[in-house]
């Protein structure tokens, strides 16, 4: 399985909020649209956080110098 | 070629002619290129230098490079706009081959001595990047890197750009506006000179190179089309459309159109743009609408569980209210049932009662005057009735005799007969044993 990316967890979780707003979902199928929907919702959540920590500029020629050492 | 004047013996066993004084060798092949045919040569305009007597700069294309002089008196006379022999100019040049051959303490040195020059116009300049252009397309190079994914919320960004200019704040100023404080890896390079094509493609290389990296902003601001002229290099678009991670493209102002604009993921009207492009997404926003999701569920969880716990609450009354019902129903049916019993005993009642007054009446008419004759005839009957009656004879004296069977003994034969009789009279009965009157 694939890795899972921004655009895909954001793209599921729309997804999953317009079967819920369709009020076609049973019970089941609502709470475990819901459990997926809170997963998706913390990793989002983490990317965000992941660009929001502050810029970390780093210079290519040092990257590389570093990874040559 | 010079007549050779060895003065000093030449090397054991070699063949060859000689030895010559170099600077009569170097004359001759001075002699030897002018006399070369005079011709008009094209090229991009290199490392200009301008010295009191004379402008010296290097023709280059991508397969060679000669280096030119034109006295300078020669150049001033052409009249050219201050700037128009820049770094990167496409330039026509006329003359021939010529050699300094140097001398004890100068050192020769082969050039193209220019007599004629003339500055291509961009029109020459375009028409060899549409050539190019066309190229480019017709091997779908152009559609390469339009093709790649590009992620809304890159972890790490490259750049390349220039150290030194207003395309680096502008790119900062382009992700701060977006919110995002990621990663971000600067590859600095010179954007203009010759060796910037090949710097830029390095730098870009290097930075694709890099797992992390999602997404390579390349950027530089404005100038002339020949300022630009790097970025239309045939080698370093090649490169960008083979990347494996889509490229960002803001090179000079947003009317300006290099080649790297059409093979890059995406052409952006400045650097700010192409930092906003790199990140599609607002990080705030994005948040917030994360936010709103996250409400959004936990709503619909709810509302899920507790629409349902109400709906088997209600389900759950539905059985009382049911018997309820059906008993209001009951009793309203019993108060009916009564009532109708009563109308009905009531109404039976007056029917029966007109029934018994109409009978009365009938029975009044019926009997009427004959009631009395009836009464009379009838006591005459029970009179005679009672006359015959054998109570009444043995009342008067008389006695009845009968057998065992309770026949009655009319004879004396039949006493005789009998033997043991009873006789009744009108007070009891007594029994007798008969015997023959003797």
């Amino acid at each position: 399985m694939s890795e899972l990316t921004y655009e895909a967890a954001s793209g599921r979780l729309e997804a999953i909020i317009e079967r819920l707003d369709s009020g076609e979902a049973g019970l089941r199928e609502t709470l475990e649209l819901c459990r997926e929907g809170r997963g998706l919702v913390e990793f989002c959540a983490a990317e965000l956080d992941e660009v929001s920590k502050g810029l970390e500029a780093l210079r290519l020629d040092e990257l590389v110098g570093r990874l040559d050492a | 070629m010079a007549v050779p004047a060895p003065s000093t013996t030449g090397i054991p066993g070699s063949a060859l002619p000689g030895p010559y004084a170099v600077g009569e060798y170097a004359a001759a092949l001075r002699a030897r290129l002018r006399g070369f045919a005079r011709v008009q040569l094209t090229g991009e305009a290199c490392d200009v230098k301008v010295t009191r007597a004379r402008v010296y700069f290097e023709l280059r294309d991508e397969r060679g490079a000669i280096p030119c002089a034109m006295w300078r008196e020669d150049f001033e006379r052409l009249g050219l706009p201050p700037g128009a022999l820049a770094q990167g100019a496409q330039v026509v040049v006329a003359g021939g081959c010529d050699l300094y051959p140097g001398s004890a303490s100068g050192s020769p040195h082969f050039h193209f001595a220019v007599t004629g020059l003339r500055i291509a116009g961009e029109g020459d300049l375009l028409a060899r990047i549409e050539r190019l252009r066309r190229r480019l397309v017709a091997e779908g190079l152009c559609e390469r890197q339009q093709a790649l994914p590009r992620p809304l919320l890159p972890r790490t960004i490259g750049v390349v750009c220039a150290e030194r200019g207003k395309a680096r704040d502008d790119v900062l100023a382009g992700l701060q506006r977006r919110g995002w404080a990621g990663r971000l890896v600067w590859a600095f390079a010179p954007v203009q000179d010759r060796h910037a094509a090949p710097a830029i493609g390095r730098a870009l290389g290097d930075l694709a190179a890099l797992p992390e990296t999602e997404v390579v902003i390349v950027a530089r601001g404005g100038g002339s089309l020949a300022d630009l002229l790097a970025f239309c290099d045939e080698t370093l678009c090649r490169t960008v459309a083979m990347l494996r991670v889509p490229v960002l493209a803001s090179v000079g102002h947003h009317t300006d159109r290099t080649l790297i604009d059409d093979v890059a993921a995406v052409s952006c009207s400045t650097p700010t743009h192409a930092a906003e492009a790199a990140v599609p997404l607002h990080v705030g926003a994005a948040r917030d609408a994360l936010a709103r999701a996250s409400g959004r569920l936990a709503r619909a969880g709810r509302r899920a569980v507790t629409d349902r716990a109400r709906s088997l609450a209600r389900l759950s009354r539905a059985p009382g209210a049911h018997v309820a019902r059906q008993r209001r129903e009951l009793h309203g049916r019993t108060r009916e049932l009564q009532a109708s019993a009563r109308r009905r005993v009531e109404s039976e009642r007056r029917a029966s009662a007109r029934a018994a007054r109409a009978l009365a009446r009938g029975a009044a008419a019926a009997a009427g005057p004959q009631r009395t004759a009836r009464e009379q005839r009838l006591d005459g009957f029970a009179a005679a009735l009672a006359a015959h009656d054998p109570q009444r004879t043995l009342a008067r004296g008389y006695a009845l005799v009968e057998d065992a069977d309770g026949v009655a003994v009319t004879g004396a034969g039949a006493a005789l007969a009998a033997g043991d009789v009873r006789i009744r009279f009108a007070d009891g009965a007594v029994g007798a044993k008969v015997r023959e009157d003797t």
